[in-house]
């Protein structure tokens, strides 16, 4: 793309571009970082996450000021128009990620005291690990500038869904065998669910990027399922 | 079923359900310099188009050929086809008086006759048609309050028209314009001598006149392009580069040349 004749709306528009990266690795080290802490019932690290959550804040506060200053100053058109706006939904895609990352890190140091906690979240490591690829997928995707690969991505959060499905149906079996599971396993499910919900922000990140980069929307209906419905017991 | 925004927004096209101006395979000369190429443009009626492009990309000129002001000038020539209503305006057998109550225009520059505010408005109509005094009253009452202008001016219609501010001015002219009943305001960049309170005034005047007239602007601001029209033509070197709906042009345009333009990647 060639440069703007005013060099200094080029600068502030990669200003912009510059906090999204930095809010999307943020993101993804919240999000392993929440995962290992849970899964190694490691405090400290958790405790590290949840302080990154202010840093996430402070992010997209000063997005937010210089994306509305930028509109304000430049009258953004077209591509760049799309650009700011997508930022600025973007970023509050990324921001409640930052928020759910620290809400299963909030968790460790409560199932970390319950019962055998390393087997029951054997299931959520393979989630969490799905989750961390397509938060770490959409940012590296936009900054290339790959739309198909982002149309690609938005699709496969529904093996998050399936996955989280089956999370779901294993912990609710853990919890019929033996009712002494029943602590652990509920707060692994609250953050089996964060891992989810952190899963739907990336299709949001996705289909904004996509917008910003091609003008056109995706399609609004994408295959998705929950099938946790299904599983609750027979009364 | 309602169709999605996303699929109006990748509409391609202008949809024209009646065209108001047909321009056809318009060439545009200044001596032997040709200034306009092969243009192909259906204008909707009653609605607002508007033409944006870096200066000397043919937007005035294009306006300029529409009511054949050019013919004032020495050396000037279109060829092509302009249909008012389905009839070539740039047949020889048009009358240009005639032409020009049908289409009237409004210049960059407000350009009050040096006489009074009523007579600014009366002088036009006199020329086309015997009404009297008391019908010229109303006329002028009704030009200026089609105008926004009434409330201002109408304790001083015996004042000069030079006496009034700019913004005034201008609506002045505007008044002038619809004074003698047109099918078609051609503006050429009406507002860009203007401070922000009277283009404000103008672009709320356009938007009003809209519903009666076909009005084609040509503006250099850009915001205003998109604020006030419903389609936009983009030029450029004297090629209609890009013409789509506004919205559709403003926020992801088809051209990479309508793109670096709008989003000032030019030069």
């Amino acid at each position: 793309m060639a440069e703007h004749t005013v060099a200094a709306f080029d600068e502030d528009l990669g200003q912009i571009s510059r906090l999204i990266s930095d809010m999307g690795d943020l993101a993804g080290s919240m999000v392993g970082g929440a995962t290992k802490a849970l899964l190694n019932s490691d405090n400290a690290l958790a405790q590290r996450v949840v302080s990154d959550d202010a840093i996430m804040d402070a992010r997209q506060r000063e997005l937010d000021d210089r994306a509305i200053t930028l509109i304000a100053k430049r009258q953004p058109m077209a591509d760049d128009l799309r650009h700011v706006v997508g930022s600025i939904r973007m970023a509050g895609d990324l921001e409640r990620i930052g928020d759910l990352a620290k809400n299963i890190a909030k968790r460790v140091g409560t199932v970390g005291l319950s019962a055998t906690p390393r087997d029951l979240s054997h299931s959520i490591d393979a989630m969490a690990q799905l989750v961390l690829i397509q938060v770490q997928g959409v940012v590296e995707e936009y900054a290339a500038g790959d739309a198909a690969a982002l149309a690609k991505l938005r699709n496969d959060d529904e093996r998050i869904d399936v996955k989280y499905t089956s999370v779901f149906r294993e912990l609710l079996t853990y919890m019929m065998e033996d009712p002494r599971n029943i602590t652990a396993c509920t707060h692994l499910l609250f953050c089996a669910k964060n891992l989810e919900r952190i899963g739907d922000h990336v299709t949001n990140i996705a289909e904004n990027a996509y917008y910003v980069l091609t003008g056109t929307q995706l399609p609004a209906n994408r295959p998705k399922q929950d099938e946790t419905a299904m599983s609750a017991p027979a009364a | 079923m309602k169709p999605m925004l996303s699929t109006e927004l990748n509409t391609p096209e202008v949809v024209v359900e009646k065209a108001k101006i047909e321009v056809r395979n318009l060439n545009f000369y200044y001596g032997q310099s040709k200034a306009l190429k092969d243009i192909n443009l259906s204008l909707p009626e009653r609605s607002v188009t508007a033409f944006i492009g870096p200066s000397g990309c043919g937007k005035s000129t294009l306006l300029r050929v529409l009511n054949r002001i050019y013919e004032l000038y020495p050396k000037q020539s279109a060829e092509g086809q302009v249909l008012l209503d389905g009839k070539n305006i740039l047949d020889r057998s048009q009358d240009l008086n005639l032409l020009r109550t049908k289409i009237g225009m409004v210049f960059q520059k407000p350009t009050p006759f040096p006489m009074s505010i009523y007579e600014n408005i009366a002088f036009g109509v006199r020329l086309y048609e015997k009404i009297s005094k008391s019908e010229m009253d109303g006329r002028v009452e009704q030009a200026l309050k089609r105008a926004a202008l009434w409330t201002e001016v109408k304790d001083k219609l015996n004042a000069s028209g030079l006496s009034l501010s700019g913004g005034q001015q201008q609506r002045l002219c505007i008044a002038r314009t619809v004074a003698v009943k047109p099918e078609v305001i051609l503006l050429d960049e009406p507002a860009s001598a203007l401070d922000p309170l009277s283009t404000a005034k103008i672009e709320e005047l356009i938007d009003e006149l809209q519903a009666d007239y076909t009005i084609v602007i040509v503006t250099h601001n850009m915001q205003q392009a998109a604020r006030v029209s419903k389609q936009t033509a983009f030029m450029y070197l004297g090629e209609l580069v890009e013409f789509d709906r506004t919205e559709k042009i403003f926020t992801s345009p088809r051209e990479k040349r309508t793109q670096d333009y709008i989003t000032g990647r030019f030069g």
